[in-house]
């Protein structure tokens, strides 16, 4: 049985005056890429803000590396070792890719710079346009950016958020390729929509529906459950 | 001939301490989205403790890193007691900052007396080249070196160094530079404390030049730095320079000749820009 | 006054003190007082304007000096260019108003659809230009040294001014009253609360802030044109920032949102500039009373931002439902203060 990298147990938020997150649960496992599951407006892209902290959560609790991050502030979580690649990817536009990917290196130490050659031979684009600003590269090389500087980052999860999203089916497959090399190494939690992505990639799943964790299990579990993908994804 | 070029050293000479007083306006509300009403209050206050200790020493250098000092304090405190408070709420903001304003200035009053203080410029910065027929005054070109040396200087900062990278970052998008594990709100304090500093130095570098000093003269000028920072663009270094100089430059030709508009051209400046494109001639864009 | 719903406890009250205000210059033979009680109502009548924008709409402006200082000076120039009869009073009033009325129209129109700062500041800085045309426009404003005038003759009485202005309050208040509680008062409120959502429902926000505005400002307008004939003097002090700044410290000190905190906020901030400014002589430091109400008004917006008039209200609330919650024995977790 593996280590629980990260635990939510019964996380609510409240987002002004609205109840988001209403009990959410699940574990995340290391050396897996779990995938957070559920239609539009369910709670997973506020599940990931939790996480990180952007919306701290208002009851229930986060644990990271059985560390308890619930009132953590933002960057102490991301030190901690949480890589965070939201659903705009978060990319500082008018920053080259070179400055984006700086602002995250904490220090640069052997293993930083191993971590970048890394990244960099993963994404031969981002060493091609070093210097370019960011918000001049196309929607997939910014997801990969976004991947790139929050992996760079020390972390021991990344959180990432959509990453499918706006982008053409064969940039994807190079996302898609990405993430499995990089599970390798780190971490992972995604949330998507796709299912075809999420089924390929992803070991476990976690489905929310009303920000309320339904069901959690194996990857194949759900790809065999057309009544579940029926219920809470609209398909099949 | 003779007269442009007087025109503009004395307009550059004004633009440059309105670019001090607006460049640290600027970078606050770019990275913290705050305005700080207040700002001019601590111009004033650097133009007070820095003149009065360089009457006290007789040295305009201790003047100067005395102001530096205040300001630094200053935006400490005020960054802390004043800012965080109402973080996000704009018009909490907007009310705080100028009851701050007022109480600054009144303390004014309260420390230094209310009347009016004569200053006069050092000795080593006094008089004037002589310049074929042109005639140019020693403390104004000081002016234009001393604001064009602080361009530079953070300019160097803000593209060459972590922090300035940090700064440029944060203020295209804060939450990602939480989430790569920065703490935002130290950069938030180094940021205001800097631009208090820069206001209480274009403060004591305004006394000599106008002068004389009172506890308004601030509001005066924060007027000024409120509009070349909706010129240049919220949030804009470059910009604010650009616009500080630029209402420098108006001011000193309208107030030759036409000098019952010098005032007004720039606010006219300002509504124009406002109404048709609020975001300023330069934008700092956000992430 | 006679209809039987505008008898509630609270309106006795008012209806009390306002008797009181009647009677009193007939009690107190004071003219300090009298004339100390008129200005408070005037800058009451002020500052109430400026609640129509700042608590109500939730706008801050910079410059509503200006729609006052229109005020005064329509007042002033009339009164001293025509006969100084009532006739000319009231007809000074109006031009005022309208002048008021058409300038904060169309300063609304241009500037309230930027952001709060921005709006804050180009408020600021129109008025500002206001300021500087009427230092320099000497032949009818005679500048910063203003000009002396004479007010009609009836109001050579100080206690006839006095009811006058009493009497422009409460049909101001009324007035006021009646529109915040009108059905496009309940939209500036929810402007207020989030513009956002108001947009999406449907309304057309800027037509309501430019409403709310033109109130204001002719409101304001009609609070100088009493205060030039209080003073039978104006210069360019009534443009001044300084105009503002009272009215808005009297806003949130009184409480903003409720009307009857700002004559709360301006009974407090002029009787203390009074009494304060008077114990000068002995303690230098109350020249500078000002710094008092600064840091009062600090505190305030950071930790009362309902000011005076709303802390009590809601105080008074919480005391009422307390009573009826041991009354009805409610779950005590319920009872969380919420703040909005």
């Amino acid at each position: 049985m593996m280590e629980n990298l990260l635990k939510l147990d019964n996380v609510n938020t409240h987002i002004g005056q609205y109840h988001i997150l209403q009990g959410v649960h699940f574990e995340a496992k290391v050396g897996e890429v779990s995938v957070l599951l559920g239609r539009n407006g369910a709670g997973k892209t506020t599940t990931l803000k939790t996480i990180i902290g952007l919306t701290p959560a208002t009851g229930g609790s986060v644990t990271f590396l059985n560390q308890d991050i619930t009132k953590k502030p933002t960057y102490d979580i991301a030190n901690l070792g949480i890589g965070y690649v939201p659903e705009d990817q978060g990319i500082f536009a008018q920053l080259s890719v070179e400055e984006n990917i700086k602002v995250a290196m904490k220090k640069e130490s052997e293993e930083s710079k191993e971590k970048l050659e890394y990244v960099l031979n993963l994404f031969p684009d981002l060493k091609k346009f070093w210097k370019k600003a960011g918000g001049n590269l196309s929607g997939g090389q910014k997801q990969m950016l976004a991947m790139a500087r929050a992996f760079v980052n020390d972390s021991k999860l990344l959180l990432i958020d959509e990453p499918s999203k706006g982008l053409a089916p064969i940039v994807i497959e190079k996302v898609m390729e990405a993430i499995v090399e990089m599970k390798k190494r780190t971490t992972i939690l995604l949330v998507e929509q796709n299912f075809f992505m999420a089924s390929k990639i992803g070991d476990s799943f976690t489905l929310i529906d009303d920000g309320k964790t339904v069901h959690q299990g194996a990857m194949k579990e759900l790809i065999d459950n057309d009544e579940m993908k029926h219920k809470y994804l609209g398909i099949g | 001939m003779d007269l442009i070029i007087s025109l503009v050293i004395n307009g550059l000479a004004t633009g440059m301490l309105i670019f001090l007083l607006a460049a640290g306006l600027t970078l606050i509300f770019g990275l913290m989205d705050v305005l700080n009403f207040a700002h001019g209050g601590l111009f004033v206050w650097g133009a007070y403790t820095g003149i009065f200790s360089y009457a006290y020493t007789g040295s305009f250098i201790v003047g100067i890193v005395v102001a530096i000092l205040t300001g630094l304090v200053f935006g400490f405190i005020m960054e802390k007691l004043i800012i965080t408070p109402v973080y996000g709420n704009h018009v909490q903001q907007i009310l705080i900052t100028l009851g701050f304003m007022l109480v600054l200035q009144e303390m004014i009053k309260v420390f230094f007396g209310p009347n009016v203080v004569a200053v006069k410029v050092p000795e080593y910065l006094a008089g004037s080249w002589q310049v074929g027929d042109i005639i140019i005054i020693k403390y104004r070109i000081f002016i234009i070196i001393f604001g064009f040396i602080v361009f530079g200087l953070f300019h160097y900062i803000l593209t060459r160094t972590k922090v300035g990278l940090i700064v440029r970052a944060g203020v295209m998008n804060k939450d990602m530079v939480q989430a790569l594990g920065i703490n935002i709100k130290r950069i938030f304090l180094f940021v205001f404390m800097t631009g208090a500093a820069l206001a209480a130095v274009a403060g004591v570098l305004m006394a000599p030049y106008s002068g004389s000093i009172y506890a308004e003269l601030g509001m005066e000028y924060a007027i000024l730095a409120f509009i070349v920072v909706v010129i240049g663009g919220m949030g804009s270094f470059q910009g604010s320079l650009f616009a500080a100089i630029l209402v420098g430059l108006a001011g000193s030709f309208m107030a030759y000749y036409v000098p019952y508009l010098s005032l007004a051209v720039n606010m006219i400046l300002m509504a124009v820009v406002l109404i048709f494109r609020p975001q300023g001639l330069f934008q700092a864009a956000k992430g | 006054m006679n209809k039987p719903i505008l008898l509630s406890r609270s309106n006795l009250i008012l209806f009390i003190i306002f008797l009181a205000l009647i009677a009193f210059p007939f009690v107190m033979d004071s003219r300090t007082l009298t004339i100390l009680l008129t200005q408070i109502l005037i800058f009451g009548i002020l500052a109430m304007s400026y609640d129509i924008l700042l608590g109500y709409t939730g706008i801050v402006s910079f410059g509503h000096a200006m729609f006052f200082g229109i005020g005064a000076y329509c007042t002033a120039i009339m009164l001293n260019d025509f006969e100084s009869t009532i006739g000319v009073f009231l007809g000074s009033i109006v031009v005022g108003m309208i002048i008021a009325g058409i300038l904060s129209f169309l300063v609304g129109l241009l500037t309230l659809r930027l952001k709060s700062h921005f709006f804050a500041m180009l408020t600021m800085a129109i008025s500002g230009l206001l300021l500087v045309v009427a230092e320099k426009w000497r032949d009818v404003t005679k500048g910063n040294d203003g000009f002396t005038f004479k007010a009609p003759d009836v109001f050579k009485d100080r206690i006839v001014f006095y009811l006058v202005v009493l009497a422009l309050l409460v049909i101001v208040f009324i007035t006021l009253k009646r529109f915040v509680n009108s059905p496009l008062g309940r939209v500036l409120i929810a402007v207020r609360e989030n513009e956002q959502r108001t947009k999406s429902l449907g309304f057309k926000t800027l037509y309501y802030k430019v409403i709310a505005s033109i109130v204001a400002g002719v409101i304001a307008s009609l609070a100088g044109s009493l205060y030039a004939v209080s003073l039978r003097f104006v210069n360019t002090s009534v443009l001044t920032m300084e105009i503002t700044l009272d009215a808005l410290l009297m806003t949130i000190i009184g409480g903003v949102g409720t009307l009857i905190g700002p004559l709360i906020g301006s009974v407090v901030i002029e009787s203390a500039q009074h009494y304060l400014s008077g114990l000068a002589r002995d303690f230098p430091i109350f020249e500078r009373w000002i710094i008092f109400f600064g840091i009062i008004y600090i505190l305030a917006v950071i930790f009362f931002p309902k000011g005076i008039a709303g802390t009590l209200q809601s105080k008074y609330y919480q005391w009422k439902a307390k009573k009826v919650q041991t009354t009805n024995v409610v779950p005590l977790s319920k009872n969380k203060e919420s703040s909005e």
